[in-house]
């Protein structure tokens, strides 16, 4: 019995060792070439990233949404992105054109009222479990720092995002705050400031022949599902994927980035912000 | 994230998944007892709304199932769900697991010959008498293997509870995998589920031999 336990434990760690020592020679190979994944130059689109609220509850949006603004004038909202590089240049908010006597008063909200945010853990840096084991992300920060200013309670709600819309039309969460695409949903909520732009690329390994959107012909290109890059590539860039010899749908972009590394598939569609993320480790 | 914060962060996980684990065996063996009696019900009307009940718990992905028991009692009845998240995981959970596990027990039931209630009348056994006494001893003997299987399925099945943003084992490894850009999560689930199947394993053969008692 001990002896087959000890096999057993040995087969399983065998993976487990392999794995460890193929992300250290990664590392090791990024260190004499520099960047090991690349962005295409040509992107397939912007998008904008907005809080969601129920259908009808501009009241709380535009509060929430005057706090946002009250945050960018004070400095906070500039703060909290310099924690987060990846997202850095894409915050769309200046001081520019905001006018204060619009904006709700620092503590002016309802001191009884929990702020129940609704996000996705599965999406660095917006919003991610941090290296901690917190939860953390810019979304989360910015988030948080919109509770403080109003005086209100803040409450982590962190939901699976295909059961988004039950948990905020169910009322089990306030908001969805989660590098939240605006475009083509604009009729299905009630729309919060935007707060960041994104651009969707393409990820390519550094050494591939891939150097334009039209060399995709015939190439496999992986994306996650749910995500405005696969609603591009299924909607205004349909033509594109359609050249593609095959559109893998991944669950996360995890399993997808690692499907790359091992050259299963030739690039992955993802927005910057969350791309950079993917690959800071590799390319350091 | 150093491996210690990782195992620590997952640990917190482990200890969630436990406890739906538990949870669910403690009411679902009960239950799925109770179900397969209505289910061989002598009146017409039981028996067939059991069955139907079996057919949709067996027939509908769990998944579906705990949407519905958590956000049923909102669209429906527009009642306030906050709180009862937990509650609708294990409700989802035992009723389900209580299906197959009625199925299990009819079917170690209907392996006793008809020759042993009426031996068991003869010699003046009441109903639960019989029963408890003579039926229920050989039936769990039987049925062992049987639970056993679905028992490790249900381990297996606790990281559907993330359906309902409960954050137990599974999940952890996923958001962890995700802003680590590492698979090594995976692998410490892997060996948490291994491990898990082998103590339920273990456990359960032990039990097999303690009612080894026809030999």
């Amino acid at each position: 019995m001990k002896k087959t336990l000890a096999v057993m434990l040995a087969v399983l760690l065998v993976p487990a060792a392999i794995m460890g020592c193929g992300s250290n020679s990664a590392s090791g190979n990024a260190d004499a070439g520099g960047a090991k994944y690349v962005f295409l130059e040509e992107d397939l689109g912007v998008e904008s990233y907005a809080i969601g609220f129920r259908v009808g509850d501009e009241e709380l949006a535009e509060q929430v949404s005057g706090a946002v603004q009250a945050l960018v004038l004070d400095g906070t909202y500039a703060k909290i992105g310099e924690n987060y590089p990846e997202i850095k240049d894409y915050l769309c908010l200046t001081p520019e054109g905001i006018d204060e006597s619009t904006l709700p008063a620092k503590g002016s909200g309802d001191s009884s009222f929990t702020f129940k945010h609704g996000f996705d853990l599965d999406y660095p840096p917006y919003s991610y479990r941090q290296d901690d084991g917190t939860v953390g992300g810019f979304d989360v920060e910015l988030c948080q720092a919109v509770c403080e200013y109003l005086g209100w309670g803040y409450e982590a709600v962190p939901f699976n995002w295909d059961a988004k819309d039950m948990e905020l039309n169910a009322k089990s969460c306030d908001c969805i705050w989660s590098g939240f695409t605006k475009e083509g949903r604009e009729d299905d909520y009630t729309w919060g400031i935007t707060y960041s732009n994104n651009t969707q690329g393409i990820l390519v390994p550094a050494d591939s022949d891939i150097k334009t959107l039209a060399d995709l012909k015939g190439k496999i290109v992986g994306v996650q599902t749910a995500t405005s890059a696969y609603d591009m590539l299924e909607d205004s860039q349909k033509e594109l994927a359609d050249t593609f010899s095959e559109l893998k749908v991944y669950e996360t972009y995890t399993v997808a980035y690692n499907d790359l590394k091992a050259g299963a598939i030739d690039a992955i569609a993802i927005d910057m912000t969350a791309g950079s993320f993917l690959i800071a480790d590799d390319n350091k | 994230m150093s491996f210690s914060t990782m195992l620590y962060t997952m640990g917190e996980g482990m200890l969630r998944t436990c406890a739906i684990f538990i949870l669910t065996i403690l009411f679902s063996l009960p239950l799925g007892l109770v179900i397969m009696f209505l289910r061989r019900s002598r009146f017409f009307i039981v028996r067939t709304i059991t069955k139907f009940y079996i057919a949709v718990m067996r027939g509908t992905p769990l998944m579906l199932q705990l949407l519905m028991w958590y956000f049923g009692p909102y669209y429906l009845f527009g009642m306030n769900i906050r709180g009862y998240r937990f509650a609708a995981i294990i409700i989802g959970f035992s009723m389900n697991y209580a299906a197959y596990f009625a199925e299990i027990y009819r079917g170690g039931m209907e392996t006793i010959p008809q020759g042993q209630y009426e031996a068991a009348e003869v010699l003046g056994y009441g109903k639960a008498q019989t029963f408890f006494k003579i039926i229920l001893p050989q039936v769990v003997k039987a049925i062992l293997p049987s639970v056993t299987n679905e028992i490790i399925t249900l381990v297996k099945d606790t990281s559907l509870a993330f359906t309902l943003a409960y954050n137990e084992m599974f999940s952890l490894a996923k958001q962890i995998a995700a802003s680590q850009t590492s698979f090594v999560p995976f692998v410490v689930a892997g060996v948490f589920y291994f491990v898990a199947n082998y103590a339920v394993a273990f456990t359960m053969e032990f039990i097999e031999k303690k009612f080894d008692y026809y030999k």
